[in-house]
């Protein structure tokens, strides 16, 4: 057991009026201190690669989707966001998705999706702002997910440095 | 009773058996089935292709190795699935000469593998990829290039093939020669270029090509229709039975997301259809769909169309129609369970009615193998029961001297209108008929329909009972997803029924 | 005549008074956030200025909600009790000495001339409790019924403190007339000034100035309110204009509190080294100390955090009155002494 005594208080501290305009003084000064408020809907947040944002899906450079809706991504969702429908296209990869919604009502931005891929189809974008006014309206279909590859590159050069750890 | 079930019903009773250890368990062995089958016995795991239970087993895959020491001999690694059971054999699959054994013929399985699981529809119940990650190696050695062949190969209307896919474990090739003992496909070409073919790409026939999919162990022969329609893991599975025909063959309801029935494959079953089921089984999807169902209760519009109320509701009308005609008739359908028809039997009693099924007419579809050309499960039950079997026509013509007639149960309305009989517009003008089915009947036009009411039932997929198939064996269905919402289970249904004319009784 | 001239200040003190509770309510949120290193509101009108109406009109549009089982007749009662006394003792504030506007007289720049204005101001001030007592416990709701309560018992306490210390300033100028307190301090010397009397005059100030925190409810001993034990004190179930009244009230008090400050030991309008300057420059005068006694009420709320209950009655009961009747016997030997 540990006895800690109260420390005794000097005179000064007793009759507690110059600590009261000392702590005056400090939030006097304060007042001329620069400000840290940031005018959040006009200054937005900085993001970065590391920033996990909401899940986008990748559209390659030659216009078709990357995903080949494995249903990886559907699997490992923790938080069940994430449904697909396939259906076979005519390219060499057979395979497309038909239906592929995520409900950001129930996306918890953990970033499994972007873990489980195995076609570097779906990452965590710097996409951070979320609002509707209707349950329906977020949840999002392809066409809201879809991103041209060039607007997620560094998120794809990042996701790579970090994989070839392991 | 077909050849394949003679052949796997019961065990003779001159089977010899022996004492053999496997894993240090001792286990009596069967000598007329392989080695592989012992560890089976001992609930051992030993990874197999090319062996299937239910085919001769060819030992072309080479991935069931096991070390085997038998007597003064040292301990050598066999193929467990083409060595049979002798006498005092100690077998070990877990030691380094297996494994390595193992893990070697992997590798050169996976040699020429497209490795595209993200895409191919077995993945998730391919052995290739469970036995890979269990005992495979993370990255290949192999730097000449993977060889490419067909991945898209048209088999006929119901299979196509992936031949980079394909292990060329022949499991295929014995199923259509021993089967359904039509011969069709083979192994074309030499070395890797060896590829499964049908000669001079001649489209597969018969209506056992669905097994196809079902033995092949990898991607490579993978049902048309379902083609990427879901993934393995999304679906949830149910022990059943068909209702295809009187034959009543075990199998595995997959339901998609609570949905649609995605795909229906055969569960082993030995005294009935042992590990297959025919296609007319496996392809009627469409008597569960969901689209069109009757839900609730119907009435004829006095406008056009239909005016819907709640089942209570409909019963309650329904049980002022069988009271107030005389002598109602009941018909039945024949994918009644035996709980439902004895329900129906003792409501049959109470308002003093005959009550009959309808007795389908047999199609074509009738071989050897499994069908028996005769779709209605559960006739033998129902005639069993004691309810009389009438032809359509027969119904049609009994029904003229009735006022009152009910059908009831799963495809009633469409067997009525089957072969010569005209349905529902073959009954007597004037006739009140009350119709308890799944399907949605067709709407009465301007107020004038021969049906009075109609009640939505479950479907086969939907509820729960059992069936007896035509050699007087229990088939179990069981329910694969909820029926749509505002339908009564059919026995609720009918006890409900009873119940409304007990009280009637009691009234007057 | 005299009665528009009556009419003309009235309307200019009211006026002011109700534009400087406004203010308040402004400078009180702007304040915290530059002490915070905030912005605070900056939304409405140029640089946040209009936010104050846009409470305005805000809290006229709010459902008025009176709970089930209120005593309606006091409920609505409560608010008007907590805001007329409050805005009443301005009527005594002397702003400025003889005053002429365009050639017309107006004299002493005060609603009425009062001889015991200072005891007008202390007995409405003690009016003022009832606003919190009648509306906590009309309210029938346990926190506002502790508000009302604990308001009451602060009130009556720190009340004897407030009246010894201006008893204080009542024997060092000799009058209970406001005006005549200020005529005193106007000597052109600052140094006449009552907060500059030797030890009386300072401790007076303190001691008054913090007695006057307690009698408007600020912090550091906002009891009446409270929020984290009490939800929301006395008005816990006010909303709309009758929970308005109530702030309202509170920003008039604080504001007739710092012009009773400054009349009683900062001279009110008296100007230094300028005995009689011009009365526009005495308003001046007399606005820039009341907002310095305003500013400080804001001050000190976001720096010191809230007593404890039982702290705050031992303070008004065993310091604070001793010590403000200590000075009151100081001042009166000082005065028999010279």
């Amino acid at each position: 057991m540990v006895v800690v005594k109260r420390r005794e208080l000097t005179f000064w501290e007793r009759i507690y009026l110059p600590e009261i305009f000392r702590g005056l003084a400090i939030t006097f000064k304060k007042m001329f201190e620069p400000r840290v408020t940031r005018q959040y809907p006009e200054e937005t947040l900085p993001t970065t690669e590391v920033t996990r944002g909401q899940p986008r899906l990748v559209v390659k450079d030659d216009g078709n989707i990357a995903c080949v809706s494995c249903g990886l991504c559907e699997a490992a969702c923790p938080a069940y966001a994430i449904t697909i429908d396939g259906q076979e296209t005519e390219r060499f990869i057979e395979r497309e998705p038909e239906r592929f919604e995520i409900n950001m009502l129930r996306c918890i931005l953990c970033g499994f999706c972007e873990e489980a891929c195995p076609k570097e189809a779906i990452f965590m974008s710097d996409e951070l702002e979320l609002a509707d006014t209707t349950r329906q309206g977020l949840v999002y279909d392809m066409k809201r997910l879809e991103r041209p590859a060039s607007t997620l590159k560094p998120r794809i050069d990042y996701v790579r440095r970090i994989n070839e750890r392991w | 009773m077909s050849d394949l079930t003679k052949q796997t019903s019961g065990e003779p009773s001159t089977i010899e058996r022996v004492e053999i250890t496997v894993n240090g368990q001792t286990v009596q062995a069967r000598t007329d089935k392989p080695l592989i089958q012992a560890c089976v016995q001992a609930e051992v795991e030993v990874p197999h292709y090319c062996y299937h239970p239910g085919l001769t087993p060819e030992g072309s895959c080479r991935i069931c190795q096991v070390e085997v020491q038998q007597g003064k001999m040292p301990a050598r690694v066999m193929v467990a699935c083409r060595t049979p059971v002798m006498p005092g054999m100690v077998v070990n699959t877990e030691t380094e000469n297996a494994h390595d054994a193992r893990r070697e013929c992997l590798e050169f399985l996976l040699k020429n593998h497209p490795l595209d699981c993200p895409i191919c529809d077995k993945a998730g119940e391919c052995t290739l990829q469970d036995y890979s990650f269990a005992e495979g190696q993370g990255e290949g050695r192999s730097v000449e290039p993977r060889r490419k062949l067909e991945k898209r190969k048209d088999l006929g209307d119901v299979i196509l093939l992936d031949q980079e896919r394909c292990i060329l474990c022949t499991r295929c090739v014995r199923f259509m020669e021993e089967v359904p003992k039509s011969p069709q496909l083979c192994v074309a070409g030499r070395g890797s270029h060896s590829t499964i073919e049908t000669w001079n790409d001649t489209p597969l026939s018969g209506n056992y090509q669905g097994n196809l999919a079902d033995v092949c162990p990898v991607g490579a022969l993978t049902l048309k229709s379902f083609r990427f329609k879901a993934r393995v893991w999304n679906l949830t599975k149910t022990a059943s039975s068909c209702g295809e025909c009187s034959r009543g063959c075990a199998t595995t309801v997959e339901v998609l997301r609570k949905g649609e029935v995605t795909r229906i494959r055969p569960r082993h079953d030995e005294d009935v259809n042992g590990w297959w089921i025919c296609d007319t089984g496996r392809f009627a999807l469409d008597a569960f769909s969901l689209a069109d169902r009757l839900v609730g209760t119907l009435l004829p519009s006095a406008s056009r169309g239909w005016d819907a109320t709640s089942v209570e509701d409909g019963l309650q009308i329904a049980s002022d129609m069988l009271t107030t005609g005389d002598k109602p008739l009941i018909i039945a359908s024949p994918w009644l369970t035996q709980e439902e028809g004895g329900e129906l039997l003792a409501l049959g009693q109470k308002i003093n009615a005959q009550v009959a099924f309808v007795s389908t007419a047999s199609n074509d579809l009738a071989d050897d193998v499994l069908h028996t050309g005769d779709p209605g499960p559960n006739r033998r039950g129902l005639s069993d029961l004691g309810l009389k079997a009438m032809t359509a026509e027969e119904i049609l013509h009994t029904a003229s001297e009735h006022s009152t007639v009910l059908c009831i149960g799963e495809r009633v309305g469409r067997l009525l209108g089957e072969g010569e009989a005209e349905g529902f517009n073959g009954l007597p003008t004037g006739a009140r008929v009350l119709l308890f089915d799944c399907e949605l009947p067709e709407a009465p036009t301007e107020g004038n329909s021969p049906i009075d009411i109609a009640i939505g039932l479950p479907s086969s997929v939907e509820r729960v009972g059992h069936w007896v198939n035509i050699d007087g064996l229990r088939r179990n269905i069981l329910q694969a997803r909820p029926a749509p919402a505002g339908v009564w289970n059919t026995l609720r249904l009918l006890k409900h029924l009873h119940e409304l004319l007990t009280n009637r009784e009691v009234q007057s | 005549m005299s009665f528009v001239i009556i009419l003309i200040k009235g309307a200019l003190i009211y006026g002011g008074l109700l534009g400087t509770a406004a203010a308040m309510t402004l400078a009180e949120r702007k304040v915290s956030a530059w002490m915070q290193l905030r912005i605070g509101p900056n939304r409405v009108g140029p640089g946040g200025l209009l936010q104050p109406l846009a409470d305005g009109i805000k809290f006229i549009f709010k459902e008025e909600v009176t709970p089930d089982g209120a005593n309606k007749g006091i409920f609505r009662l409560g608010p008007i009790m907590a805001a007329v006394p409050a805005m009443l003792t301005i009527a005594v504030i002397p702003f400025a000495g003889e005053t002429t506007i365009f050639g017309i007289d107006f004299g002493l720049l005060s609603l009425t001339d009062l001889d015991i204005g200072l005891l007008f101001v202390l007995a409405l001030s003690g009016l003022s409790v009832y606003g919190g007592i009648l509306g906590g416990w009309a309210s029938n709701s346990k926190y506002s019924l502790l508000g009302g309560l604990r308001a009451s018992a602060q009130m009556v306490s720190y009340e004897l403190s407030l009246i010894m210390t201006a008893l204080t300033v009542v024997a060092l100028s000799g009058s209970m007339n406001l005006r005549e307190i200020v005529e005193v301090q106007n000597t052109g010397n600052f140094l006449d000034w009552h907060c500059f009397t030797p030890v009386v005059g300072q401790v007076g100030l303190i001691l008054f100035v913090i007695t006057t925190f307690a009698e408007t409810n600020r912090h550091p001993f906002d009891f009446a309110e409270c929020e984290p034990e009490l939800v929301g004190g006395f008005h816990t179930e006010y909303s709309s204009m009758k929970f308005a009244l109530f702030f309202l009230g509170e920003y008039c008090a604080m504001t007739v509190m710092a012009c009773l400050t400054t009349v009683l030991f900062l001279g009110g309008y008296s100007v230094p080294f300028w005995e009689d300057a011009p009365w526009i420059v005495q308003v001046g005068t007399f606005m820039t100390k009341t907002a310095f006694f305003l500013f400080l009420f804001i001050w000190v709320r976001w720096t010191l955090p809230r007593f404890r209950y039982d702290q705050l009655m031992n303070l008004g009961w065993k310091v604070f009155f001793p010590i403000a009747l200590a000075n009151l016997l100081l001042a009166g030997a000082v005065i028999s002494l010279s």
